[in-house]
């Protein structure tokens, strides 16, 4: 799996610098170089006192911490406490306001992420950072293109990631464009693409959020390979028997500071969210509920169809009742983006939807959504913000009509509403007069799916629900779902994290390749049988 | 059906070709597609086509570029005043050294200080269309043949050639026969048609032309098959992750906009050297604004802003060369709008279907009951053309996605 980053490094000659246009043109791939000079036993990043603020809030005060060359050191901590921020810096997307960074036992000042490039760090941010009508390829080798005299070498590049995707255990069309891949699908890009680097130092912001469990195996066995060669690893994640399975070390951060670095042999579970959070976790009581007779969500034979292709969702049918939550397990990319879209009538597709006993196959999203159907989208930065707009507005997004009057908005009451959100999701922020962007991931999804419980619905569609949210939070999110299910509410949840599903759901279903593969009780279904049903090694008669 | 590639060019060149020469026998009205009008919409297309591939050049890096008009306005008189003074090859290189000006003044705008970019363009556009009156009045005014709104003539031009064999140019001293020019001659069903079509291509060519064609393949080859080339188009798709890779944006963009401004003087030269032999207040006549059309009508790539060019160029050639035959032009769209609804009623696509049906009936109008056609309804054509495309494929047109928005480095969230 090296042998991609080690074809890269080949053209290690040195050219003379004639001018930017010229370095373009002939630039040695310069992924991987920065670590030549490498001393045998310095760590392989330390941060010293760093401090970062942003208007309103101190993200990062005085942190200091150590990683080890070869290890993967995990760093956990509430949303807004500072991870991703922190990430950032060491990345020279941002300058600290104070403190320093050595890499390899040597100061360095990063201006730009092209300096930390060469200094061997490369990065999986939390939100994908993909141009959309660029192809996968283009997206995976832009800025360490393969190239003779400046003409990219697209065969070769095809061939490289090809044989890494391989190794993931990953299939992809590297000549398809972005804009066309699901949720799952570009974050296999995102992790392809900081691999293909062949960096020394890897930043993973999240990387495993929307992966189901033989994913994440298979990355970290990937992982654990490249460590073995030398490779550091930093890896942010809000599931905590990941981190304990996979990491040397995890470093707690709290309110934008670190409380500790231990190893996983050393703490629990428990107590690892315990010093996360500060105090006693909140432990919502498994509840068992009344499912009732009546159908809220009736989907017979549902497809979705593109022409010359497979169905992407193929011969679907289900009902969900009233107090009912129904399970969607599967591989991301298996047609659960494509059935939520098709239930909220933003896909054509063929089949019969109907919403508490009406039918609206034909009706438009906003019928739809007038007929009580509400919708946690995949991927919050895409589907659900607009990113540099107030929180208020973001939280008035599908709901105008309400706060509207005489084709006015009631700026105050959406104010209100906002606030309301706020407190009762714990989105962590300064005001509700902040844009988007300034929340942290986990907040902005908590803000996201406050928006959606706050509309009532009746049938909810909820994807990744607790995407980003940590432990805490997690647990209150559970907690707001299952109140709305024991009201009433019907749920679709689609959701890669297996605990969440089975916790939550009453029965479960499996997707592979665009359809339904097997009908599940939770009590039933233990991991292993649902990963060999996600991966189409099982097919069971329905 | 679906074709692919080369079948599918061939065919969408094909057919037009056909109805052409169904046009023709049909109307007795030989001018649609002979070597004259061919001629002349060549000439006329490229400073269209440069326009167009400037705007593709900002557009691709992320920079809107409503001033090619003024950086054209710049061409045309560096072009003219290097011309006079130096020579006409000479001219042409200042002609690309006034668009660059242009450019740069364009990226120092909204890249550096980030000015909105469509009141960047509007502001130099002005600042063209009167800083060349001001340096008219320093450079032309008392000269002979020149004055505040013009050049004096220039002295030189450059050369022509025909192509041997095809078109009868000459090789070494020996003229080859002019094949082509034989064939239109004869009236035949389509090789006539295709023949004319052709010699109007090749022959009475000028180097200046050439080059100007030549920027479609060097433009296409670079921004899809170099490094440099990647690295502009992400900048226009998404300059953050671009940035987080580590590629220069601001950077990309300066260059991108050179080369845009250095395409959109080169086509105001050729209208002040090749098209003309001096250079005169006005030239450009918007074809910059045009250019910008035709960029949308072929969907930010160069072949498709070809195929726009080709367009407007056309119907330019036509009015100049045979204004009588605009009429039959009317005929040629029923035809094709005809065909179109066919295949749109193959395809059920029920929009298509209702805007081609449309414009068979205005078009078959026209030709049936309009014997004076006004000027304004002939020039408007390109851009009724252009309306079609963009209500009929809107769906798959694909504009960078970052193109308009200004960027700030370090602004990722
Ligand atoms: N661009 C910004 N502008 C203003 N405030 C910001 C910005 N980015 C982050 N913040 C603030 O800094 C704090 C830390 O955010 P950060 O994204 O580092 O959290 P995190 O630990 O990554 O959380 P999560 O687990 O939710 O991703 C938050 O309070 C956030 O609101
Ligand atoms: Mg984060």
């Amino acid at each position: 799996m090296r042998c991609g980053c080690v074809a890269l490094c080949r053209g290690g000659v040195t050219v003379p610098q004639r001018g930017w246009v010229w370095q373009y043109l002939s630039m040695p791939d310069s992924a991987a170089n920065g670590s030549a000079s490498a001393n045998g036993t310095a760590p392989a990043v330390e941060l010293h006192n760093i401090s970062k603020g942003f208007p309103g809030v101190v993200a990062n005060r005085d942190i200091s911490m150590t990683v080890e060359r070869g290890t993967i050191h995990a760093i956990v901590g509430e949303n807004g406490a500072g991870k991703s921020t922190l990430m950032k810096t060491l990345y020279g997307l941002h300058q600290p306001d104070s403190g320093t960074i050595a890499v390899n036992g040597t100061e360095v000042e990063f201006g730009s992420p092209s300096d930390a490039i060469d200094s061997g760090i490369g990065m999986v941010h939390q939100h994908f950072m993909l141009a959309d009508n660029l192809t996968v390829l283009e997206n995976i080798i832009l800025g360490a293109e393969p190239a003779t005299g400046g003409v990219i070498d697209s065969r070769e590049a095809a061939r490289q990631i090809t044989e890494l995707a391989r190794s993931l255990g990953v299939e992809i069309d590297v000549n398809s464009p972005v804009a066309e891949l699901g949720v799952g699908q570009r974050q296999r890009v995102e992790i392809l693409k900081v691999l293909y680097r062949g960096a020394k130092t890897l930043i993973l912001d999240e990387p495993t959020a929307v992966l189901v469990p033989q994913e994440v195996d298979e990355l970290f066995e990937n992982l654990r390979r490249l460590v073995d060669a030398g490779t550091t690893v930093l890896f942010i994640s809000h599931k905590l028997d990941e981190v304990l399975a996979v990491s040397n070390r995890i470093t707690v951060i709290r309110q934008g500071t670190t409380v500790g670095t231990v190893t996983p042999a050393e703490v629990t579970r428990r107590q690892l969210a315990e010093m996360m959070v500060g105090s006693d976790l909140p432990q919502p009581e498994p509840r068992t509920s009344e499912v009732s007779d009546r159908v809220r969500l009736e989907v017979k034979n549902l497809s979705v169809s593109r022409p010359g292709r497979r169905d992407l969702v193929h011969d679907v049918s289900f009902a969900i009742h009233s107090g009912e939550i129904l399970g969607v397990a599967g591989v991301e990319g298996n047609g659960q983006f494509e059935l939520c879209s098709a239930l909220l009538g933003r896909e054509h597709s063929n089949g019969t939807v109907a919403i508490d006993g009406k039918d609206v196959s034909h009706a438009s999203v906003r019928d739809r959504k007038n007929a009580g159907i509400a919708y946690v989208p995949f991927d919050r930065q895409r589907e659900g913000l607009m990113l540099t707009s107030s929180l208020w507005e973001n939280n008035l997004l599908g709901q105008e009509e309400k706060f509207t009057k005489y084709g006015f908005v009631n700026v105050a009451a959406a104010r209100a509403a906002c606030r309301e959100v706020i407190s009762r999701f714990g989105v962590l922020t300064p005001n509700e007069d902040v844009p988007a962007f300034a929340l942290s991931g986990g907040n902005q999804q908590k803000l996201v799916v406050g928006r959606t419980m706050s509309m009532n619905p009746a049938v909810l569609l909820a994807a990744h629900p607790t995407r980003g949210i940590d432990v805490g939070a997690q647990a209150a999110v559970w907690e707001e779902i299952r109140t709305a299910r024991d009201a009433g509410l019907a749920v679709l949840l689609v959701s890669a994290d297996l605990e969440e599903l089975l916790g939550l759901s009453d029965r479960v279903i499996v997707m592979f390749e665009g359809s339904v593969v097997a009908e599940l009780s939770p009590r039933d279904a233990t991991p292993e049988l649902l990963g060999s049903y996600m991966t189409g090694a099982k097919v069971a008669a329905r | 059906m679906k074709l692919t590639g080369r079948a599918r060019l061939m065919v969408l060149f094909a057919v037009p070709v056909a109805l052409m020469s169904v046009v023709r026998l049909w109307s007795g009205e030989d001018a649609l597609t002979s070597s004259d009008t061919i001629g002349a919409s060549l000439r006329l297309s490229v400073p269209i086509l440069l326009a167009g591939m400037a705007g593709l050049w900002a557009e691709r890096c992320g920079v809107l570029n409503i001033g090619i008009e003024g950086m054209m306005i710049f061409g045309t008189w560096f072009g003219g005043w290097g011309a006079w003074q130096f020579g006409p090859w000479v001219g042409l290189a200042f002609a690309v050294v006034g668009g660059m000006l242009g450019g740069l003044i364009h990226a120092v705008a909204t890249v550096r200080f980030n000015v909105d970019q469509i009141i960047s363009g509007v502001v130099l556009n002005l600042l063209a269309f009167f800083g060349v009156r001001y340096m008219s009045d320093l450079a032309f005014v008392g000269q002979p043949g020149g004055g505040v709104s013009q050049s004096p003539p220039q002295t030189s031009a450059i050369p022509r050639f025909d192509i041997p064999v095809l078109s009868g140019g000459e090789v070494f001293g020996w003229k080859s026969p002019n094949i082509l020019l034989n064939l239109e001659e004869r009236g035949w069903f389509f090789l006539s048609d295709l023949a004319g079509i052709l010699h109007g291509l090749t022959h009475n060519l000028s180097w200046g032309t050439v080059i100007g064609v030549a920027a479609v393949p060097a433009t296409f080859w670079i921004l899809w098959r170099t490094r440099i080339g990647l690295r502009l188009r992400s900048s226009g798709e998404s300059p953050v992750a671009a940035e987080t890779l580590g590629v220069n944006v601001i950077r990309l963009r300066y260059l991108g906009l050179l080369v845009s401004g250095g395409l959109a003087g080169y086509a105001g030269g050729i209208l002040a050297i090749v098209a003309s032999s001096y250079y005169r207040q006005g030239q450009t006549a918007g074809r910059g604004y045009i250019g910008l059309a035709t960029m949308i009508f072929g969907n930010w790539r160069p072949v498709g802003v070809l195929g726009g060019a080709s367009l407007f160029g056309y119907a330019e050639g036509v009015k100049l060369v045979a204004n009588d035959a605009i009429s039959t032009l009317f005929l040629f769209v029923a035809l094709a709008a005809v065909l179109l609804v066919v295949a749109a009623v193959v395809n059920r696509n029920t929009t298509r279907g209702i805007v081609t049906t449309f414009v068979a009936v205005v078009a078959a109008y026209a030709y049936l009951a309009i014997d004076d056609v006004p000027e304004s309804l002939t020039q408007s054509l390109p851009y009724f053309a252009t309306l079609v495309v963009l209500a009929t494929a809107s769906q798959r047109l694909r504009p960078p996605a970052m193109a308009g928005i200004p960027y700030r480095r370090g602004e990722s969230h």
